[in-house]
């Protein structure tokens, strides 16, 4: 670690903590360059959140940080150090990933998927150690899916089913953990419940969390920093939320006419904001 | 846990591997009594008429069913593992009929030229063949995306391969044209203890391997993706899954020709009693699984309609085909 330090005053990024930072990052498929020249660094405890419209290639940045995709240009650091220069098995400790992967595993119960996490720690045949067994109840207490350890995987909520994959991630023991659209196939309570999770997660283990979102107003909620991917592949701006959320920056980044983002939300916050005060007088009038 | 049931199909599949290892010996179109049975058993006679049938057709065929019947059930775990599809198997994939082609190629060239083939040129020359389809199955998987439309392809290569094989034989003039017509039929008849020296070691190797792949195999169940970010060289894993799987069922058809369904029954069997499908648990169990429906279906491929002996694959076919249908009914309702 000390003398990863050292290589990180080098590479002249200020003396910065971040766990993770790419450099001049050209992501793509094969030569094809999708998303180009992305600089981004998340510090540990940090939720970085990457917004853009639909294929400007957030999923494509991500699986290039956990290294499914070859970069085409440009370095990915992990503690500081070149991700390459990792062994595969080294950055299984480091980096947990979450992605959307909607292949049935036909049998396997909750808690062995659960256990499944522990793979990077486990031995020749992968069997669980006590220890490694602890970890699993108490990471599945943690996320409120102990009744599901027996249940198969298969035939559980959607809801459940995230819960299920960020138990599996956080049994890794990761310092960065990377989510694609973990939110997206769930309701709006279990869409809270599962960003209160990942928030207390990243403050108290001090995770570094880097995930794609569609839906604005929670990335505004939970966001420390938000990154913006416009349709052309680039990184548009990078800043905390109150910076980026602004209606110009958002209309542009989606192509949204003038007005409409404004309709949209303001919209919305003022019915919401008639019910909570139809609710507040109907209580005051019993 | 499912430890129970995993404890109890261990134990049922033991007691009936015993059970049919015993009626193998005992049935057949002249039948004995167990007493004789032990008596050649433990006096090493190979003489008497009996000891004869028990020594050098019985005793070979059982082990060649239990060994061979094993080896299909952990190659279609293998395969179903490699293309995370439970339908996958060596036959269905047409992998058991290039095998049988090459396979043929051979016999008929040693026929011809008066040659005995060596039991591992035969595994060699089926080891081929079941590379070769594998290698035209991978290249059609990359080009299309669904799993059904994967098998039927599989299942027409299948077709090709023994439409040329059935020509071979046709033309292939020989005394031993008998033989090699019930090979390819698919019968453990033939195996000799001269094969089953050179199949004992390459299936135990082969499965043993297999075993020591459960940790990768176990990740790649939750999808590429996630094997990739545990670590695993999924490049390398990948090609040693084929290879371990093409090995066994090459082994299979080398000897006993291509055997229906059972790569896909048995482990659909095992999964759904001990409710799980780690690697760990599921190929032992498959090959044990593998032995006990192949020892049933030798049995009454000999017995139902003694004298006259039924292919072993028409048999498989009965049992197996309707899992598969059952199967893929259950998977549609879900």
């Amino acid at each position: 670690m000390k003398s990863d330090e050292i290589r990180r005053g080098s590479t002249g990024s200020g003396g910065s903590k971040e766990v993770i930072r790419t450099e001049s990052l050209d992501s793509g498929y094969g030569r094809k360059v999708i998303v180009a020249g992305a600089e981004l660094s998340v510090m540990p405890g940090e939720i970085a959140v990457l917004i853009g419209p639909n294929g400007a290639g957030k999923s494509t940045v991500l699986k290039t940080i956990a290294g499914q995709l070859e970069t085409i240009a440009g370095t990915v650091f992990i503690g500081g150090r070149d991700r390459t220069e990792y062994a595969s098995a080294d950055i299984a400790k480091k980096q947990a990933v979450m992605l959307t992967e909607r292949q049935p595993a036909e049998k396997m119960s909750c808690m062995e998927v659960v256990s499944l996490g522990r793979y990077p720690y486990t031995g020749r045949f992968g069997i669980l150690s006590r220890e490694d067994r602890r970890i699993v109840r108490e990471t599945m207490e943690l996320v409120h899916i102990s009744e599901l350890a027996e249940r198969d995987y298969d035939q559980i909520s959607d809801g459940q089913r995230q819960r299920v994959l960020l138990a599996r991630a956080i049994c890794q023991e990761p310092e960065i953990m990377l989510l694609d659209e973990p939110t997206s196939y769930l309701d709006i309570r279990h869409k809270l419940e599962f960003l209160d999770l990942l928030r207390d997660l990243a403050r108290h283990r001090g995770i570094a969390v880097i995930m794609s979102m569609h839906e604005l107003e929670l990335a505004h909620l939970t966001a420390d920093s938000v990154i913006c991917i416009s349709a052309a592949g680039r990184v548009e701006k990078a800043g905390p939320p109150e910076e980026v959320f602004t209606d110009e920056l958002i209309s542009r980044l989606y192509g949204l006419e003038d007005g409409r983002l404004r309709q949209v939300y303001s919209g919305f916050a003022e019915s919401i904001g008639k019910m909570t005060d139809n609710i507040g007088k109907k209580t005051e009038s019993r | 846990m499912n430890n129970k049931r995993i404890a109890f199909c261990y134990t049922a599949l033991g007691i009936l591997l015993l059970v049919l290892i015993i009626m193998n010996m005992l049935m057949g179109s002249s039948s004995m009594t167990a007493g004789d049975a032990f008596r050649i058993l433990f006096s090493h006679d190979t003489v008497s008429r009996y000891g004869r049938i028990v020594w050098d057709i019985r005793m070979p065929r059982i082990i060649a069913a239990a060994l061979l019947g094993g080896a299909l059930a952990v190659s279609g775990f293998l395969l179903q593992t490699f293309f995370s599809n439970p339908i996958a198997g060596p036959y269905i994939l047409g992998i058991s009929s290039g095998a049988k082609l090459v396979v043929a190629c051979a016999m008929v060239y040693a026929l011809t030229h008066g040659i005995m083939l060596h039991s591992f040129v035969m595994i060699i020359a089926a080891f081929i063949g079941s590379l070769a389809v594998t290698a035209v199955i991978l290249l059609i998987s990359g080009k299309v995306r669904s799993m059904s439309v994967l098998i039927v392809c599989g299942v027409m290569v299948g077709y090709i391969c023994s439409a040329v094989t059935e020509f071979l034989i046709t033309f292939a003039d020989d005394s031993n044209i008998v033989n090699l017509h019930n090979w390819s039929m698919g019968s453990f008849s033939a195996v000799s203890w001269e094969n089953i020296r050179v199949i004992a070691p390459v299936v135990a190797i082969t499965v043993i391997l297999s075993f020591l792949l459960s940790k990768p195999m176990n990740a790649i169940q939750m999808g590429e993706h996630y094997a990739v970010s545990v670590g695993v060289n999924i490049r390398a894993f990948r090609t040693g899954l084929i290879m371990l799987s093409s090995i066994l069922s090459a082994t299979v058809t080398a000897f006993a020709g291509p055997i229906s369904f059972v790569g896909i029954a048995a482990p659909h069997l095992i999964r759904s009693i001990t409710d799980t499908s780690r690697p760990i648990v599921m190929i032992p169990q498959c090959f044990l699984g593998g032995s006990v429906f192949c020892l049933l279906c030798d049995l009454l491929a000999r017995n139902l309609f003694a004298p006259t002996e039924m292919s072993i694959s028409s048999m498989t076919a009965v049992f197996g085909a309707p899992v598969v249908i059952a199967m893929l009914i259950g998977r549609k309702a879900r």
